[in-house]
């Protein structure tokens, strides 16, 4: 199981973590804690699927936070506007695809840098995010029974016991087919080959345009379900909602063993990423620490870990001589 | 007091299992242009490599102006005077003429760059050279790949060059450049430089050239003054080896007209290209480096754009715009490159094994792949190659290269192709894996698929091929049958590049 180190990697960090944070602060592994530590995961995870496929075809999507903003200022507005939530959904859908589809086109067709192209389309969606409601936050979504039943599933529903399973299962279902997508379909082997060598794999006939403009349409679909998720907790659409959350899928998809070079990684390991980052934010603030001391801590570690698996895949010869082609 | 320049002797050089040079000698005297001559690998950029301190030989002695010199690093080596003008240019394309001439060395005064004394030099140096209507300020990416070859010698001059290596110089030149390239090269003869010409086109040599070395696998073969050779000597130096018959051709009767290419033009290197192709038959092509074959196959595979031309399989006329297009109907390449375009080394050998072929292995719905076609797959391709590997599920970059080759090979045999195109199949493998991979050619040959593999190699294109095309800068020059032709013969044709120079 070597090829899976990285991910087993990443498990034990999150055991680790548990049970550090649980010797600082027993209050940490209560239930009480626990279950909304668990659901604030989900957008994390979403987002780390998105960011690990964009990776795996060695490209970035920086477009995912203002593509989650937009998503939930599409739809809280359209639903303040008497719209139907379903129909709102499927509007803010198409609008979301688009993105990634334009990302696609950009990235895969017109060969631009990845990171320049979606740099642009970042600004862009933010833009766009701020100009559906007129450069305003929406009000409160209303409590009318379509409204209340999207709230529900998307964030507060108690289906069996105290726990908020309704948005954890969507989050798992989405996370099962992309895993299966990538692990035992075609166009995930064409992901992977395009990651590796982007050459090789056009010459063995994969269609390099539409596997990056897949790629790039599911990451915006994993943001479109983060935004509205983000939009149902707070119940509004905010303009800033997502700010800075193509960082934190870096960060899960890193941290889970995908590496931003592409054609390595598993998203097996994003759940362990996503749930690093989450139990980061939360056990530092149970343990008390000071928010700038908090991000200063999960700066290092995130760049500890990254430098940890670089090191162990390099043979422990990092800044050593290169071997010669 | 010694006459020379540079003085190599008993030259040996040994790479793992490969001796690249056997006690090879080469003389140059200042004032002179030597012509470094050889076939493809008979170890010239070897012994150049080791003249200017990128490899150490393993013994022998070289003098660079009576002095003996031991192992050099290229530092040191160009220190004592030693530059080259490779084929590919080395600059920096976004910087403009004197700052990649004083690159590493900039002038300063007070700690600020001295531009105005860099130009000054710079101009100085150019006007050497007869160029006086190129300013120091251009930036060098604007320049054409002559005048950018001239700021290169110019630099390599404002080191204090004496002794220049030109390595393919002219291959990548106009005609007008060439005139100009050559003008320079007799100026820097007449200022006492020593230069090692290496060039194929021997059509161009007497515009310049005073004396040759000639070289064949690593051997020093002879030299002389040029005037002294015939051109017909001078190839049946460099080529005139005895053939074994380690190539098993096999005689199958020759079918039906399977493919043809007609007016195939891409680029500069694919010009007007036609040819056809039989059921039962190997066509190879032959030529030097740089004629246009690689390019040729990559165009009718789809994967360079084409300019026109017209791709005909089994009588209906193809459209192909890319490698995708070109796999669905019935067309299938193994590049040449195994690193850069054959494999993706990080995956593993399955995914690699599998990648051309997931069309036929995916089922419905959702494209899943079905593991057991799978592994059908990867164990015929791994026993009808032998392919040595523990297990199919490591990484494609852990094989050696013969092993990588043949997992290139592998991908196409899964597929019912009508044509199948090798580049360079047997490069940089050992003589075993080389026959494994003649008889794989072999087998689709009976098996009524019309293969074409392009080779540098002569014994190889000339052991395996049924029929032989010879191109030259771009162009098909020849055809020729293997039974009755020679070495010289194809080389011949594969150095008509006519003689444009001036």
């Amino acid at each position: 199981m070597k090829k899976y180190a990285s991910v087993v990697t990443a498990y034990v960090g999150v055991a680790i973590l548990l049970i550090v944070f649980t010797i600082m602060n027993p209050n940490f592994i209560r239930t009480r804690n626990l279950y909304p530590l668990v659901r604030s995961i989900c957008p994390y995870l979403l987002v780390g699927i998105g960011q690990g496929i964009v990776c795996i075809t060695g490209n970035i999507d920086l477009s995912i936070g203002s593509v989650l903003g937009m998503s939930a200022m599409i739809s809280a507005t359209l639903i303040c506007n008497g719209v139907h939530p379903l129909l709102a959904i499927l509007i803010d859908l198409v609008a979301c695809l688009a993105v990634g589809l334009v990302n696609g086109v950009l990235v895969g067709k017109f060969k631009l840098p990845p990171f320049i192209g979606t740099l642009g389309t970042m600004t862009i969606c933010r833009g766009l995010a701020e100009l559906v409601n007129g450069n305003y936050n929406t009000g409160d979504i209303g409590s009318g029974k379509a409204q209340t039943l999207f709230r529900d599933i998307f964030y507060y529903k108690r289906v069996i016991g105290p726990f908020y399973w309704s948005v954890i299962i969507i989050v798992l279902i989405i996370w099962f087919c992309f895993n299966y997508l990538m692990n035992f379909t075609r166009t995930g082997r064409h992901i992977y080959a395009i990651g590796s060598n982007v050459d090789a794999a056009r010459l063995s006939g994969v269609n390099v345009f539409k596997t990056t403009a897949t790629a790039y349409m599911i990451s915006s679909f994993c943001s479109f379900t983060a935004g509205l998720i983000t939009m149902a907790a707070a119940g509004m659409g905010s303009m800033q909602a997502g700010l800075s959350y193509e960082m934190y899928g870096v960060a899960a998809a890193v941290i889970g063993g995908i590496s931003t070079l592409g054609g390595s990684g598993y998203l097996i390991g994003t759940i362990a990423g996503a749930s690093v980052w989450a139990i980061l934010q939360n056990g530092l603030t149970m343990a008390g620490v000071p928010v700038a001391l908090r991000n200063i801590i999960i700066g290092i570690i995130v760049v500890v870990c990254v430098l940890l698996d670089i090191v162990r895949r390099s043979g422990f010869k990092v800044g050593g001589k290169k071997k010669a082609a | 007091m010694s006459e020379y320049a540079v003085s190599m002797e008993h030259i040996t050089k040994t790479f793992p299992g490969v001796k690249a040079l056997d006690d090879v000698q080469l003389h140059v005297k200042p004032g002179e242009v030597m012509a470094l001559l050889g076939e493809n690998g008979a170890g010239k950029s070897t012994l150049m490599k080791i003249l200017s301190g990128v490899y150490t030989r393993d013994s022998g002695t070289v003098k660079i102006f009576d002095q003996e010199v031991g192992d050099l690093n290229t530092k040191q080596a160009q220190d004592l005077g030693v530059a080259i003008i490779h084929q590919e240019l080395n600059m920096c394309q976004h910087l403009t003429v004197y700052e990649n001439m004083f690159l590493g060395r900039e002038l300063t005064k007070n700690g600020r760059l001295d531009i105005k004394e860099m130009c000054r030099q710079a101009t100085d140096q150019l006007s050497k050279l007869g160029i006086t209507d190129l300013d120091p300020r251009t930036t060098v990416g604007d320049l054409t790949v002559g005048r950018q070859q001239m700021v290169e010698i110019s630099k390599a001059l404002l080191i204090n060059a004496k002794i220049l290596v030109m390595d393919e110089p002219s291959s990548s030149l106009s005609n007008a450049e060439i005139t100009e390239m050559f003008r320079i090269v007799r100026t820097l003869r007449e200022q006492g430089t020593a230069i090692v010409y290496i060039s194929h086109r021997l059509q161009e040599l007497h515009h310049i050239v005073d004396r040759v070395t000639i070289m064949r696998d690593g051997q020093y073969i002879t030299e002389g003054n040029f005037e002294d050779f015939t051109m017909d000597q001078i190839i049946a130096n460099m080529v005139g080896r005895s053939i074994t018959n380690q190539f098993p051709r096999d005689l199958v009767e020759k079918g039906e007209k399977v493919f043809e290419v007609k007016n195939l033009n891409a680029g500069r290197m694919v010009r007007n290209v036609s040819f056809e192709a039989y059921a039962g038959e190997v066509l190879g092509f032959s030529g030097l480096v740089g004629a246009g074959r690689t390019e040729t196959m990559r165009a009718i595979f789809g994967a360079d754009p084409k300019e026109g031309g017209e791709i005909i399989l089994d009588g209906k006329s193809l459209v192909i715009n890319s490698p995708e297009d070109a796999i669905r109907q019935g067309i299938v390449l193994a590049p040449e490159d195994r690193k850069k375009e054959g494999l993706c080394t990080r995956l593993s050998i399955r995914d690699n094994i599998a990648l051309p072929n997931l069309d036929l292995i995916c089922g419905k719905p959702f494209g899943t792949i079905n593991k057991k076609v799978e592994n059908e797959m990867i164990e015929k391709g791994r026993s009808s190659l032998t392919i040595k590997m523990a297990s199919p599920e490591n990484e494609a970059a852990s094989l050696s290269g013969g092993n990588q080759q043949k997992v290139v090979v592998a991908k196409w045999l899964a597929r019912d192709s009508r044509v199948v195109i090798f580049d360079e199949p047997t490069r940089g493998i050992d003589v075993a894996a080389k026959v494994e991979i003649y008889e794989i050619i072999n087998d689709l040959k009976k098996r009524g698929i019309a293969v074409i593999i392009v080779s540098s190699e002569m014994p190889e294109v000339m052991g395996i091929s049924d029929r032989i095309i010879v191109m030259c800068n771009g162009k098909i020059t020849g055809e020729v049958d293997p039974r009755d032709t020679t070495e010289e013969e194809i080389m011949t044709y594969a150095t008509q590049f006519g003689d444009n120079a001036v």
